[in-house]
């Protein structure tokens, strides 16, 4: 393909080109457009900055930092903003805020319960605002935003941890986004770039005797967490933080070799948020690989 | 109006030792601030402004929502230690609201809104140091920062501002120039060389205005190359920041990465 | 409150139109609507009508102390506010984006421009000026009010005469009317504004003095304030279509013989109203 980019191609790294919005890419008579770019007298035309990448016939320039871009199946993690009938809006790190219907949600008393109108009257006992979720990208409305679903025993209320944010496009896409590191930490890698640290909760814990806890996913308590634990996850969010603004991407295999770097150099929680230490880290990860 | 100082004296050289057509350092930070999408701080002699977009996202007022396109909504505020002598502007101030709608409508048909229906785009633009040029320096700074926030934007547009001393033109005027001569700002869009926005405020004969008009179509394409070359350094340095891990971290993470 | 906009019909008709150099109220596109002054018993009333657009402007004049750091200079203050009365668009109290546009453009055209010598307002130095108050009122808005209020400002400034004042010594005598003819008021220039409004296919024609439909459909505006002498005051062009620079040019060219013949006009009419009336000096 002949993309043609005039000049200061210093900055290229590993082959991939680099474009900027407005910057004519190739004719269109011979590819098609898609995401990111835009068709103008004949010409295919980039309209993000970011890698230009080929499929075929078929030219997309991928932006380093945008918003969420969500896919159905995609895995996330949201806050709820608001409680409308037989709705909840989620924020979800994309362009508009995320619907979850009430239809979507399992309920205390069983997966098959039907939904009355006694539930809607107390959705709120539920979710609230600013309750954290995790949930599933289950389809997309006429409008583009996008409806989330909660129907399986390992979505639904999050507890026991905290929230990092950090750019979606670091987030990899996994085999599994419930990741469990030894220290003792359960991590849920969002794909919007929301990622919950939380301490480990037993698989058999987790879906209770009958398959479903109905008072322990709605539960508003956290559960009492040891000191050490408590470590850990400070630990593993500020090397999350660490990466993030480094810009490197997080993945359960990068994450894990963070951490036992971390463990072997024995620095202390805080001491990652410094910025040598957080260079050293980096150049520690790529090291090993 | 006449000054106390030489606008241009006889060597060709102006009050801080430009020639006339000589624009002052460009320097342009586009790291992140805070929980922005995107930002930048672009740097004009002594002219710095700072831009952060926040979106395109769920917009605070339902009002504001438009079924078909993302709204814009842009707030300026001056720092009252920006100038020299320290000034508090409200935010209600006249002068802030029209650049406020001045940005706001230089960048509607440039970003591509149709793309993000019912969103809403916050640009919120912080002046830090003025020296002339403030105009200029704001449709910069927001350009750039619309670019890092990864919103689709249908061409770049760089400003530059021009004025006249008697008869010769300059670019790129500081605020002691500003108070003397006619200046005239000018945005334009360096890939089709079309003009978005024009303003001057002060008496000028037309044929002048002609002269330093084409000047300054010309001046703007030079920030393009400036700022075209910051926004690729800085994607640059993030993608060879990601592939540096993936690289070197065993295959597993390549292939995922291909993926993605 | 926004009314609702035009509907898809109503636009391709319009568009279409223009396309070919139509317009709806059968104007050449670069036609201004022909204003209509009306002076008022008292000098400095004007009330100014281009086609249904009407706006009223007074002028006062009030002595009062200068500013510390301008003793020379007299004042003048613009106030504009848009009311309801224009159009239900319009809100008290919370200016519109258009508004603010107005509002900025009026202080830009007849007050940056230096139109008025503002040294000459003057009684006393450091004592006593002239503070000169315009106050614009818009009726009815139907399409390019900025237009109409400029030229109603400017025209109501030409037309008012203030006292004249005698200074002797530390003492300030003011002649009424009947005593001693007023004095106009020393003008350096007169600018005038037009607006042209773009339309988003490129082929088609700017339109000079845009219909409240014309300027909804309109991809941007561009004005330009100037006087009969090819000196620009003010360019103003927020946004909006871009345009190629020669076609900024040549709209600016086509203002330049535009201002001379409502240049011309202005000067007519005043000279028309002033003759019928009689300023008695006894």
């Amino acid at each position: 393909m002949d993309i043609d980019l005039d000049g200061d191609e210093d900055f290229d790294s590993g082959g991939s080109k680099l474009t900027c919005p407005g910057e004519p890419l190739t004719s269109a008579q011979d590819y098609m457009r898609g995401h990111g770019t835009y068709v103008e007298n004949e010409e295919v035309i980039a309209s993000v900055a970011g890698t230009i990448e080929r499929v075929n016939k078929l030219v997309t320039v991928r932006a380093v930092r945008t918003r969420y871009n969500a896919e159905v199946g995609d895995l996330v993690v949201g806050r709820i903003t608001e409680v409308q009938p037989r709705r909840w809006k989620v924020d979800a790190n994309s362009r508009q805020d995320a619907v979850l219907m009430l239809s979507s949600v399992n309920l205390p008393g069983g997966v098959q319960r039907r939904k009355l109108e006694s539930d809607e009257l107390q959705m709120r006992t539920f979710f609230e605002e600013g309750d954290l979720l995790v949930a599933e990208v289950q389809a997309f409305f006429g409008d583009g935003s996008m409806s989330l679903h909660t129907r399986s025993l390992r979505y639904g209320k999050l507890r026991n941890g905290q929230l990092v944010v950090v750019p979606p496009i670091l987030v990899c896409r996994l085999k599994s986004h419930f990741i469990t590191l030894p220290c003792g930490v359960d991590l849920i890698l969002g794909l919007n770039g929301y990622i919950w640290v939380s301490k480990h909760v037993k698989q058999s814990d987790r879906e209770g005797e009958e398959g479903f806890d109905a008072e322990a996913v709605y539960s508003n308590q956290n559960d009492a967490i040891d000191d050490f634990t408590r470590i850990a996850i400070s630990h593993v969010t500020n090397i999350i933080r660490a990466l993030a603004t480094r810009f490197i991407p997080l993945s359960d295999t990068i994450l894990l070799k963070a951490y036992e770097w971390i463990v072997e150099q024995g620095s202390d929680v805080k001491d990652l948020l410094q910025e040598d230490i957080g260079d050293a880290l980096v150049a520690g990860i790529t090291a090993i690989g | 109006m006449s000054s106390r100082i030489e606008i241009l004296n006889e060597g060709g050289f102006r009050s801080d030792g430009r020639r006339q057509y000589e624009l002052r350092d460009i320097t342009i930070d586009m790291s992140q601030q805070g929980t922005a999408d995107g930002s930048a701080i672009i740097t004009h002699g002594l002219t710095q402004v700072l831009v952060s977009v926040f979106g395109p996202r769920e917009a605070k007022m339902r009002s504001q929502t438009l079924y078909d396109r993302a709204n814009i909504n842009v707030e300026v505020s001056i720092a009252s230690f920006s100038t020299g002598e320290r000034r508090k502007r409200s935010r209600g101030d006249k002068r802030i609201l029209e650049m406020a709608a001045t940005i706001k409508s230089t960048f509607e048909p440039v970003v591509q809104t149709n793309l993000y229906p019912r969103s809403q785009i916050d640009i919120f633009v912080q002046v830090l140091q003025q020296d002339g040029g403030l105009l200029q320096a704001c449709i910069n700074a927001t350009m750039l920062a619309l670019a890092s926030a990864g919103i689709s934007l249908l061409d770049f547009v760089s400003a530059v501002t021009g004025g006249v001393h008697s008869t010769s033109p300059m670019l790129d005027l500081t605020a002691l120039e500003e108070n003397d001569i006619p200046h005239v700002t000018v945005a334009v869009m360096p890939r089709t060389g079309k003009v978005t926005l024009i303003t001057m405020e002060t008496r000028l004969h037309v044929d002048r205005f002609e002269e330093i008009f084409k000047l300054a179509c010309e001046a703007g394409k030079v920030i393009h190359g400036e700022m075209r070359a910051a926004i690729r350094l800085r994607t640059g340095m993030l993608i060879s920041a990601m592939q540096s891990v993936s690289q070197n971290a065993g295959e597993k993470e390549d292939e995922q990465m291909y993926e993605y | 409150m926004r009314p609702p906009s035009p509907s898809i019909p109503e636009k391709e008709f319009v568009y279409e139109a223009l396309k070919q150099s139509l317009r709806l109220d059968g104007r050449q596109p670069l036609e201004l609507r022909s204003p209509r002054l009306t002076y008022g018993s008292e000098l400095g009333y004007v009330e100014c009508a281009l086609g249904k657009t009407r706006v009223i402007a007074n002028v006062d004049a009030k002595m009062v102390k200068p500013l510390p750091e301008r003793p020379f200079e007299g004042l003048l203050t613009i106030h504009s506010e848009i009311s309801p009365m224009a159009s239900s668009e319009y809100e008290l109290g919370r200016p519109s984006e258009e508004e603010i546009t107005i509002t900025r453009m009026l202080d830009k055209v007849l007050r940056r421009s230096d139109a008025i010598d503002k040294e000459s307002l003057c009684i006393l130095a450091g004592q006593r000026v002239w503070h000169l108050r315009l106050t614009l009122h818009f009726l009815s808005d139907a399409g390019n009010m900025l237009d109409c209020a400029c030229l109603a400002g400017i025209v109501a400034l030409k037309h008012f005469r203030r006292p004249e004042v005698e200074v002797i010594g530390d003492e300030v005598t003011v002649h009424s009317p009947s005593e001693r003819a007023p004095v106009p008021l020393a003008i350096h220039h007169t600018p005038f504004c037009l607006t042209f409004a773009f339309f988003p296919d490129e082929t088609t024609q700017p339109v000079l003095d845009p219909t409240l439909l014309e300027q909804r459909l309109s991809a941007g505006l561009m004005s330009v304030a100037l006087n009969a002498q090819r000196e620009l005051c003010v360019v103003q062009k927020m946004g909006g279509v871009p345009l190629v620079a020669d076609g900024v040019l040549s709209v600016i060219n086509i203002a330049v013989t535009k201002v001379k013949e409502l240049d011309a006009l202005v000067e007519d009419s005043l000279r028309e109203d002033w003759k019928g009336r009689h300023v008695e000096v006894r």
